[in-house]
Parts: C-alpha cells; structure tokens; sequence
C-alpha cells in the first residue's frame, strides 16, 4: 500500500490529520454519525499512539488518509438527505417534544 | 475596554478588602464601583501600571471558560491547581490532548484556529490570548 520512497510521516504531519479528521466529523448533521466519527478517531489514533516502526506508522497514517476521504465524501451525501427533525440528544430542551 | 480590566486586576491588590476573590465573576458593576474608590485611596501607581499589562491581555472569564475545558478534556480531578500559567503538558496532556483541548475550545467560542496558531498554544493564558483576538477578528 505504502510507496517504498516515501518517508515515515513526521509529528506535525499527524496531527494534522487528527485534526482533519475531527474537523470533518464536525461537518455531518447527523449527530450518531459525528459522535461516532469523532470516537473512532480519538480511538484509532490513541490506538497507534505507541508505534515506532516507520514501516506500520506509514500505513497507520495511509489508512488515516482513506478514513479522512471516506468521512469528508460521506459528510456531503449525508447533507444531501439530512432529515429535518434532530436527535433528542441535540435538543436543548427535550421537555419542547412533548409540547 | 482597556480601563476594565485595569479595575479587575485592582480587585488583586493585597490592600483591598479580602472578600474580593478571583472567582468573582458576577455582580461586575458592584466590583466595579467599589474597585474605582479602592482606586483612588491607594497610591502605588507603578504597581496598578504592570498589573495592568499582565491582565489585559485575557478577560477571566475567557480564562475561567479555558480552564474548565481543559478539565473536562484531561479529567482532572478537582484538587488539581490550575492557574493561567499551567502549561498542558504538565497537567499530563499529551499532543494529541492538545489537539482535543484546542477543537474544544473553537466549539466553544465559535472560532476557527490555523494550524499554525494551534502548535504554539502550550499554556492556557496563550489559548485565552488567541481566542480573544480570534473573537474579536470576528466581531469586526
């Protein structure tokens, strides 16, 4: 998967990914979506946190890429079918369903 | 805006009465009166002068609001002191916790952090620093 010229990715590198790919989890409407985005995330990095070798942090990372592209394509379909009415756990105020 | 904040930093003056704490969020107009009369009596301008520069640089409440999220983010538990110094790697964050801790604060106050911005921020009086001019950028 990994191209044999490329080098390791470094820390900035990483972060940056971590950070786009919670930027991107912010962007569904759907709230079990981005909650659950977030947690893999958050996951999947602390996951790897402890990797040394150059060879699996380079897939690590690779396979972060693809998650981020999935998440960012994904993020626009949901858009595109987003139901009107919010999850109860978004509501600032459940007692309004009622009335 | 500049004169405010020259008033709370006299609110931690050792002279004043003590019942002024830091934690004193509320009731601003009435510190605020009694702060300008504590004011007037008090004749060390030289010390108001630097107390002035180090506090104007952050609201409290900007800091009070940094400071709770970080707690919340690193579960730290409520003995632990946290002032506006407290850099986060001491309080066992690591840099993806900063990464978490700066995505929560742009949640929070609505703002948007650059990447470059964001690798500089290691204590929490630089976070309250950033996020206040970032505010401010938006409000103009």
């Amino acid at each position: 998967m990994v191209s044999p010229g490329q080098a390791a990715p470094i820390r900035p590198e990483i972060l940056g990914l971590y950070r786009a790919l919670l930027r991107a989890a912010r962007e569904f409407r759907d709230y079990n979506v981005r909650e659950y985005t977030k947690r893999r995330a958050i996951d999947g990095f602390r996951e790897n946190q402890n990797l040394t070798d150059p060879e699996s942090i380079s897939s690590a990372y690779a396979e972060g890429k693809n998650q981020l592209a999935i998440a960012k394509r994904q993020a626009v379909v949901y858009s595109l079918y987003a139901p009107k009415v919010k999850s109860i756990m978004e509501l600032e105020n459940p007692a309004d369903l009622i009335n | 805006m500049a004169t405010f904040s020259a008033i709370t930093s006299v609110i931690f003056a050792p002279s004043l009465e003590p019942s002024f704490s830091n934690n004193v969020i509320a009731e601003r107009t009435s510190n605020l009166k009694m702060a300008i009369g504590g004011w007037r009596k008090n004749s060390f301008p030289s010390l108001k002068t630097n107390r002035f520069c180090v506090s104007c640089s952050a609201k409290p409440e900007t800091v009070q609001k940094v400071c709770e999220i970080v707690r919340r983010q690193l579960a730290l538990p409520a003995e632990t002191e946290l002032t506006s110094e407290s850099k986060f790697s001491a309080l066992g964050a690591d840099s993806l916790d900063t990464v978490e801790i700066v995505m929560s604060l742009e949640e929070e106050f609505g703002i948007g952090v650059e990447e470059e911005n964001s690798q500089n921020i290691t204590t929490v009086q630089e976070a309250a620093d950033l996020i206040e001019k970032l505010v401010e950028k938006k409000a103009a």
